[in-house]
C-alpha cells in the first residue's frame, strides 16, 4: 500500500508500506552502515527514532536469533529503498516485515533514499512522521506532536538483574543498555550486575563491584537527573570505569564538560578513529547526535584518548585522577567492526590492576 | 616497523606490467598503472613502465618513460642497471609481475650493482607468499583459518593421503607455472587423472591435496594497509554461486547481502590479520569461505597484489583504492595521503560506504566458438572459463543484475523470455546439478516450471534471497506483457533495469514507440552520483549511474561535449584492445580540452578512470541508455565503435552528429599454415590518403616489412567512409617470414578493411605514431601542419621496425577443453611483443 512520509520542513517522500500499517512519529535521522541493519533497529539508542538506511537492499538475510541487541525493539519507524521479500517457508528464519508487524514498527520502502539522506545531512534530524495519506490533518498532526525525551526510561531496566559469571564482578548501570555489551563482558566471564540509573551509590557499593560500566543508551544527555552525575563522581573514584556511547557523555558530564549537539547526526561504521598515544586507528559503530565540547574538558582532570579524524570530534576521554575512561563509539560492534573490541580488553586490565591493588 | 620507504629517498620507480591478456587478466593491472603514473609524474617522480602487451595503455602515457619489451629477468635487470632505478613497483602487475620480480631477486648477482627497494611488499616475505605450503604455515601459525593442505610428488603419495582424506578433494598444482589449477575431485576415479594433470603445471612436479569445501559461500574482501599497520577496508562482494564455481564464473554482488555483520566483521578481522602477516603496504585481496550454518570461515586465497578484485572494487565504491595503494606502498599513512581535489579531503581514511547495488557478471566464449564450429564444455567448474566481466549498477539487486546482462549482451537476444523453452525437464535438472552459463536464465525457467525456492536452494546452494528476487522479477515479467502500453507498467519495468527494447518485444512494439510512451509520461532516468560515502558528505563526484527515482543528480557538461561510447566486457579475439582504443581516444580528447562523457560497464579495463574524463556513465550501451545520456547531455558528438551498426543508424536519425571508429568484429591476424596475408596499411585523414608501412600476417603474428612503399595504384579513389587506418590485403602462398614482397596490383583479389584496433595499438608502439590520436584529430579537424608534414615523410620512408606482434600462448585445453582446434588467430585471449634479434 502507497504511504507517506512527512517531514517537520514540510518535504514528503512516497514509498510503499511494509511492517505495521500504524501511523508512526519520530525523529529522523539516517545510518550509512551497509550490514547489520536488525543489529541497528533493535539498539535502544534509536528509541523514538526512525532510520534511514542507506544501504539499498535491507532484509535480504531475515532476522537471526544471535543478531538482537534489546528483546525488543523501540525504534519508531524504518525507511528503506528497497525491502527485500525471503518471506515463505524459510526455516529458521524470519523476515524482517514479519519482525515489524510483531513489534508494531511501520515500515517505508520504495523511497528515494538517498535524496533523503541528502536532504538530512543539510538540514539534521527534525521530527517526521509515516502516515496514509499527506494532508492538513498529517501535517497538524505533526506539528503537534512533541517527541519524548524519555527514552532512557522508556529502554533501561526498571529492575536489577544479574547475568553471572565467574570473573570479575562488574556492575552495569543502564541507559538503555545494548547486548553487545553484555556479549563482551560475558567473553570474560563476568559476574555482572545490571543496576537501573537511578541506583543510589550505596546500593552499588554494596555489591562491591570490581569495576562498572556505563551504558549506551538513547536521548539527551541534558534530560537526565543530577543524581546520575553525583553517581558517576562518586563510583569512579571507587572501582574502574568504562563509560560507552551516551555512558561516555554522561562521564564527561559529570567530570564538568558540555555537550553540543551535532547538526547532523552520525551512523555509520566508516569514520577512522585515532588513538591519540599510539597513533592507531581503526573503524567502530558510531551512533551519535552529541559531541562533548573541546573547550570545556577540564585538562587538569580528564585528557582526550581517541578522536574522530574526520570531524575531529572526541571519541574517548580518561581521567588522570582515577581509573575511569570512557568512549563515545561503540567498542562491542554489532554491528560494526570488531577491532575495537581491544577497549573492553583494556577495562578488564585496569579492573585487574585495580584488584591486585586492592588485595 | 618504520617507515624506510620515503620520498626523499627514491625517485626513479619501475613498474612491471602484467604481460598478455589471459584467462584472468583483462587488463587492470595496466588500468591501474595507467592511473598512477600521472599521480607519481605530478609529484615530481621520474616513472618507467615496462610491459610486452601491445594493448597497453600505460606504455603510452606521456607521464613515465615506457619500454616495450619481453617481459623476462635479463631485460629488466637492463632497465634497473641502465636507468639506475631505485624501486621496484610489482604489485600493481599482479601475480606474474610479483612473481617475475620474485624470480629477478633470486636471480640478483652481486655484479647487477644494488638491489632496487620493492615498493609495497618486504622482499623475504614476498618470498614466502610465493609458495603456497609456507605461506600456509605462516597462516596455520598466527592461527588463522586454513584449509590444511598436503604435498604429493606422485600418484604413490596421492594414494597414501587418501587414507586421511576423504571426497570431495581439491587439487592444486604446487608453484604453478599460471595462477590458476584449482581442479576438484568428486569421484575416485578422476582422481588419478586429475594429478597427473595439475602435476604438469607444477614447476616442482607436485601437487597439494586438501578437502574440498564446496558449498559454503564466497566472499572477497578487499583490504588496504599502511606502513604503521593501519587497516581499511574498500570493500567486499559476494558470489551468487557458492565455493565450486571459479570466483570469475559467477555472478557477484557487491555490497554483500546475504551474510551477517558478525560474519562479515571476523572476515574482516582476519583480512586485516594477514595484511599485518604479511606486512603489507597496500593492497590485498582475500577470498572466503563461509557458512552461516556450521559458522565456519576459511581463508581460500591471499592475493596481495592488484587484480581484477581491486580494480572492480576500486569502481563499484568510488573510493580512489589506486591512488591510495600507491602511496601506501610508497611509505606514506592513511593519514598523510593528499588526494586530487575533488575528493573530500578525508576520503583517503574513510570506508568507501555504497547506497548502490553492483552486480559483476561473467561472460564466457562458449557462444563465439560455437559460431565457429567448435565446442566447449560449459560445465563451471573450480577451472575458469569466463573471458570478461560486466558491471550493472542499481539501486536493487534486480535492476543492477538486469543492466549487467543487458550490458554483457548490448542487446537483449540473450534475456528474452523463450530463450530456455526448448529446453527439456531432464536437462534442466541436469544443469542446476551441473552449472553452467546462462545460469541466471536457467533458475529463471526453473522457477516457471514451478520449482520451489527450497528445492532450487537445495540443488545449488545458492542463498533463497536470489530465488526470491527472481520470482519478483518473473511476476513484473509477465504483468508487463499482460498490461500493454500500460505508462505506470512502463515506469515499473524501468526501475527493474528492462530496456526499451525488451519491453518493446514484450508489447509486439519497438523501443521508438517506448521511448515516445516514456517521454509523454515522463518516466525518464534519473542520474545517481557514485561516490563512496554514501550520501553522508558532499563530493564532487563525476560518475554516475541511472535509476528510476525522484532527484536526478547529474548536471550536463555543456554543449560542447563529446560522448564516448565504450566496447564493454572483453571477448576472445581483439576485441580486448577496445578499452586501449577508448582509453587512447578519451585521453586524446582530453589534450584537444574537448569535455569528455565516458559510457562504460567493464572494470578491467581503462575507459572509466576518474582522470581520462571529466564525466563517467556506468552503464549497459544498449540503444536506450546511450539515448537516455544522449538526451541527458546534450553532446555536440557521439564517438561509437563501427561495429554498432544499429546504434549508429539509430542515432543518425535522430540527427545526431556520429564518429564513427572503424572496426570490424573478429578479424583474423594472419590465416593458419602455410599462407600468409600481407598489408597495406594507410593512414586516410578524410582527404588524402597516407600509405605507411606494408605488413606480413602469419598464424596469429604480425611482422612489418622495412620495405620501400612501391604503389602503382592511386589510393585516393578508394572512397573511404571516414577518418581512419585501413589496410588493403591480399594473399600469398609464402610459408615463411620475408623481408621483401612486390606489390601486387592492388585493383585484383585484394580487399580493404579498416585496421583492427588490436593491429593499430601494435603499430603505433612498433612505428612510435599514436595513430589513435591522429584519427581522432582527423575527424575533428584538429590535425595540424606538423602531423601532414609527419605523415608525408613516413609515407616517403617507412620507418625500419624490429618488433613483431604475436599471440600469448593460452591454455585454452585447461580452460575450455574444446572439442577441436581453437582458431587462435581469431580467438587469441593476448597478444605480445617479440624483438627482432
Amino acid at each position: 500500500m502507497q504511504r507517506h512520509l512527512i517531514l517537520e520542513d514540510g518535504t514528503t517522500f512516497v514509498g510503499e508500506g511494509f511492517g505495521a500499517p500504524a501511523t508512526t512519529f519520530g525523529e529522523i535521522v539516517f545510518q550509512t552502515a551497509m550490514t547489520g541493519y536488525q543489529e541497528s533497529i533493535t539498539n535502544p539508542i534509536y528509541d523514538g527514532q526512525m532510520i534511514v538506511f542507506a544501504m539499498p537492499v535491507v532484509g535480504a538475510d531475515g532476522i537471526h536469533a544471535e543478531a538482537y541487541e534489546s528483546v525488543k525493539p523501540t525504534i519508531r519507524g524504518m525507511v528503506v529503498h528497497d525491502l527485500a521479500e525471503i518471506s515463505t517457508n524459510r526455516q529458521r528464519r524470519m523476515s524482517l516485515d514479519r519482525f515489524l508487524k510483531q513489534n508494531n514498527i511501520p515500515g517505508l520502502c520504495q523511497v528515494d533514499t538517498r535524496q533523503l539522506i541528502r536532504h538530512l545531512r543539510e538540514s539534521g534530524p527534525q521530527k517526521a512522521t509515516i502516515v496514509d495519506y499527506v494532508d492538513d490533518h498529517a501535517r497538524d498532526q505533526l506539528a503537534a506532536t512533541v517527541l519524548t525525551k524519555q527514552q532512557v526510561q522508556n529502554t533501561a531496566t526498571p529492575k536489577a538483574y544479574a547475568n553471572p559469571g565467574r570473573g570479575y564482578h562488574i556492575v552495569v548501570i543502564d541507559f538503555g543498555l545494548k547486548h553487545g555489551i553484555l556479549r563482551m563482558l560475558g567473553d570474560y566471564d563476568s559476574n555482572v550486575s545490571v543496576l537501573p540509573y537511578t541506583t543510589s551509590v550505596e546500593e552499588v557499593l554494596t555489591l562491591d563491584p570490581d569495576g562498572i560500566v556505563l551504558s549506551s543508551g538513547p536521548g539527551d544527555p541534558n534530560s537526565l537527573p543530577e543524581s546520575v552525575f553525583t553517581l558517576i563522581r562518586v563510583l569512579q573514584t571507587k572501582a574502574p570505569m568504562l563509560g560507552i556511547g551516551l555512558g561516555h557523555e554522561l562521564f564527561a558530564m559529570a567530570n564538568g564538560a558540555t555537550l553540543n549537539p551535532l547538526v547532523a547526526e552520525y551512523h555509520g561504521m566508516n569514520h577512522p578513529i585515532q588513538e591519540i598515544i599510539s597513533q592507531e586507528i581503526f573503524y567502530a559503530m558510531q551512533g551519535r547526535g552529541y559531541v562533548v565540547d573541546d573547550q570545556t574538558v577540564d585538562r587538569k582532570k580528564m585528557f582526550v584518548t581517541h578522536r574522530d579524524l574526520v570531524d575531529q570530534s572526541i571519541q574517548g576521554l580518561r581521567h588522570r585522577d582515577y581509573p575511569a575512561f570512557s568512549v563515545q563509539f561503540f567498542p562491542d560492534g554489532a554491528p560494526g567492526p570488531i577491532e575495537p573490541n581491544v577497549i573492553f580488553a583494556d577495562f578488564f586490565e585496569t579492573v585487574a590492576d585495580y584488584v591486585e591493588q586492592y588485595n | 616497523m618504520s617507515n624506510s620507504t620515503t620520498k626523499s629517498k627514491l625517485n626513479k620507480i619501475l613498474f612491471l606490467g602484467a604481460g598478455p591478456n589471459d584467462f584472468g587478466i583483462q587488463g587492470e593491472n595496466d588500468a591501474a598503472i595507467y592511473q598512477v603514473l600521472p599521480e607519481l609524474h605530478g609529484h615530481g617522480y621520474h616513472v618507467f613502465v615496462v610491459d610486452d602487451n601491445p594493448y597497453s595503455v600505460a606504455l603510452e602515457s606521456v607521464a613515465a618513460t615506457t619500454f616495450w619489451e619481453p617481459l623476462t629477468v635479463t631485460n629488466i635487470k637492463k632497465i634497473i642497471k641502465d636507468h639506475q632505478i631505485d624501486a621496484v613497483a610489482p604489485l600493481f602487475g599482479g601475480h606474474r609481475a610479483l612473481r617475475l620480480w620474485n624470480q629477478i631477486l633470486n636471480e640478483w648477482h652481486t655484479d647487477d650493482g644494488q638491489i632496487p627497494r620493492t615498493l609495497g611488499l618486504n622482499p623475504a616475505v614476498l618470498r614466502e607468499s610465493a609458495d603456497i605450503t609456507q605461506l600456509n604455515q605462516l597462516l596455520i601459525d598466527a592461527g588463522l583459518p586454513v584449509i590444511q593442505s598436503k604435498i604429493a610428488k606422485s600418484q604413490t603419495e596421492v594414494n597414501e593421503l587418501m587414507r586421511s582424506l576423504s571426497l570431495p578433494l581439491v587439487v592444486r598444482a604446487n608453484n604453478p607455472v599460471q595462477s590458476n589449477t584449482r581442479q576438484i575431485v568428486e569421484r575416485l576415479d578422476d582422481l588419478e587423472q586429475v594429478v597427473d594433470e595439475v602435476k604438469s603445471q607444477s614447476l616442482l612436479d607436485e601437487v597439494l591435496i586438501s578437502k574440498a569445501i564446496n558449498g559454503m559461500k564466497e566472499v572477497s574482501l578487499e583490504v588496504l594497509r599502511d606502513y604503521r599497520g593501519n587497516c581499511l577496508q574498500v570493500g567486499a562482494s559476494e558470489d551468487m554461486d557458492p565455493i565450486g564455481i571459479h570466483t570469475a564464473d559467477s555472478l557477484s554482488v557487491s555490497p554483500v547481502l546475504t551474510i551477517q555483520d558478525r560474519f562479515m566483521e571476523q572476515m574482516r578481522s582476519y583480512a586485516f590479520q594477514v595484511a599485518d602477516l604479511l606486512q603489507i603496504q597496500g593492497a590485498l585481496h582475500l577470498q572466503f569461505a563461509v557458512s552461516e550454518v556450521t559458522g565456519k570461515i576459511y581463508i581460500i586465497k591471499i592475493a596481495p597484489y592488484i587484480d581484477q578484485m581491486a580494480t572492480r572494487m576500486a569502481l563499484v565504491t568510488g573510493y580512489p583504492m589506486l591512488l591510495v595503494a600507491m602511496y601506501l606502498s610508497l611509505g606514506q599513512a592513511f593519514e598523510d595521503i593528499v588526494l586530487p581535489h575533488n575528493f573530500h579531503p578525508k576520503t583517503a581514511m574513510m570506508e568507501p560506504m555504497m547506497d548502490h547495488i553492483a552486480v559483476k557478471l561473467p561472460v564466457f566464449p562458449f557462444g563465439d566458438l560455437h559460431a565457429s564450429g567448435v565446442e566447449v564444455d560449459r560445465n563451471l567448474s573450480s577451472i575458469q572459463k569466463s573471458v570478461g566481466s560486466t558491471i550493472g549498477f542499481g539501486r536493487t539487486f534486480i535492476e543492477a543484475l538486469e543492466k549487467a546482462i543487458r550490458a554483457a549482451h548490448f542487446n537483449n537476444r540473450g534475456f528474452s523470455p523463450t530463450y530456455m523453452e526448448h529446453i527439456s525437464d531432464d536437462e534442466l535438472i541436469q544443469q542446476l546439478i551441473h552449472p553452467q552459463d546462462n545460469r541466471v536464465l536457467l533458475f529463471i525457467e526453473a522457477i516457471r516450471r514451478g520449482y520451489e525456492v527450497d528445492e532450487l536452494t537445495e540443488l545449488s546452494h545458492i542463498d533463497a534471497f536470489y530465488f526470491y528476487q527472481l520470482k519478483h522479477l518473473i511476476a513484473l515479467e509477465q504483468m508487463v506483457e499482460a498490461k500493454i502500453d500500460d505508462p505506470n507498467m512502463l515506469k515499473q519495468a524501468k526501475q527493474a533495469g528492462l530496456s526499451d527494447g525488451l519491453i518493446a518485444r514484450f508489447w509486439h512494439s519497438d523501443f521508438q514507440s517506448i521511448r515516445r510512451l516514456a517521454r509523454q509520461n515522463d518516466i525518464q532516468p534519473t542520474y545517481k552520483a557514485l561516490e563512496p560515502s554514501a550520501g553522508e558528505f558532499p563530493e564532487n563526484a563525476h560518475q554516475y549511474y541511472a535509476t528510476f527515482e525522484t532527484e536526478d543528480e547529474s548536471t550536463p557538461l555543456g554543449k560542447d561535449s563529446i560522448l564516448v561510447v565504450g566496447s564493454g566486457a572483453f571477448r576472445l579475439g581483439e576485441s580486448a584492445s577496445g578499452g586501449y582504443a577508448t582509453t587512447i581516444i578519451l585521453s586524446e580528447l582530453r589534450r584537444l580540452q574537448y569535455h569528455t562523457v565516458a559510457m562504460n560497464n567493464n572494470s578491467s579495463d581503462a575507459t572509466l578512470l576518474p582522470h581520462i574524463s571529466d564525466k563517467q556513465y556506468l552503464e549497459p550501451l544498449e540503444i536506450s541508455d546511450v539515448m537516455a545520456v544522449v538526451d541527458k547531455e546534450q553532446p555536440q558528438a557521439i564517438m561509437v565503435p563501427g561495429n554498432r551498426k544499429k546504434l549508429i543508424k539509430v542515432l543518425e536519425e535522430l540527427g545526431q552528429r556520429v564518429l564513427i571508429l572503424p572496426r570490424e568484429k573478429h578479424l583474423a591476424n594472419g590465416p593458419e599454415n602455410h599462407k600468409s596475408e600481407f598489408s597495406l596499411n594507410f593512414f586516410y585523414d578524410g582527404v588524402e590518403v597516407y600509405p605507411l608501412i606494408v605488413g606480413q600476417h602469419r598464424a596469429g603474428e604480425m611482422r612489418l616489412l622495412n620495405q620501400a612503399l612501391d604503389i602503382k595504384e592511386d589510393l585516393n579513389d578508394l572512397n573511404l567512409p571516414s577518418p581512419g587506418l585501413y589496410q588493403i590485403i591480399w594473399r600469398a602462398d609464402v610459408n615463411e617470414w620475408i623481408n621483401q614482397v612486390e606489390i601486387p596490383d592492388l585493383s585484383h583479389d585484394t580487399w580493404l578493411r579498416p585496421v583492427s584496433y588490436g593491429q593499430v595499438a601494435y603499430l603505433s608502439k612498433a612505428m612510435g605514431i599514436h595513430f589513435l590520436r591522429l584519427i581522432v584529430r582527423a575527424m575533428l579537424d584538429e590535425l595540424t601542419p606538423r602531423d601532414w608534414e609527419m605523415l608525408q615523410m613516413i609515407s616517403k620512408n617507412p620507418p625500419h621496425v624490429q618488433q613483431w606482434m604475436t599471440k600469448a600462448l593460452t591454455n585454452y585445453q585447461l580452460h575450455l577443453q574444446p572439442s577441436g582446434p581453437i582458431d587462435t588467430t581469431r580467438f587469441e585471449m593476448g597478444v605480445k611483443v617479440v624483438n627482432d634479434e
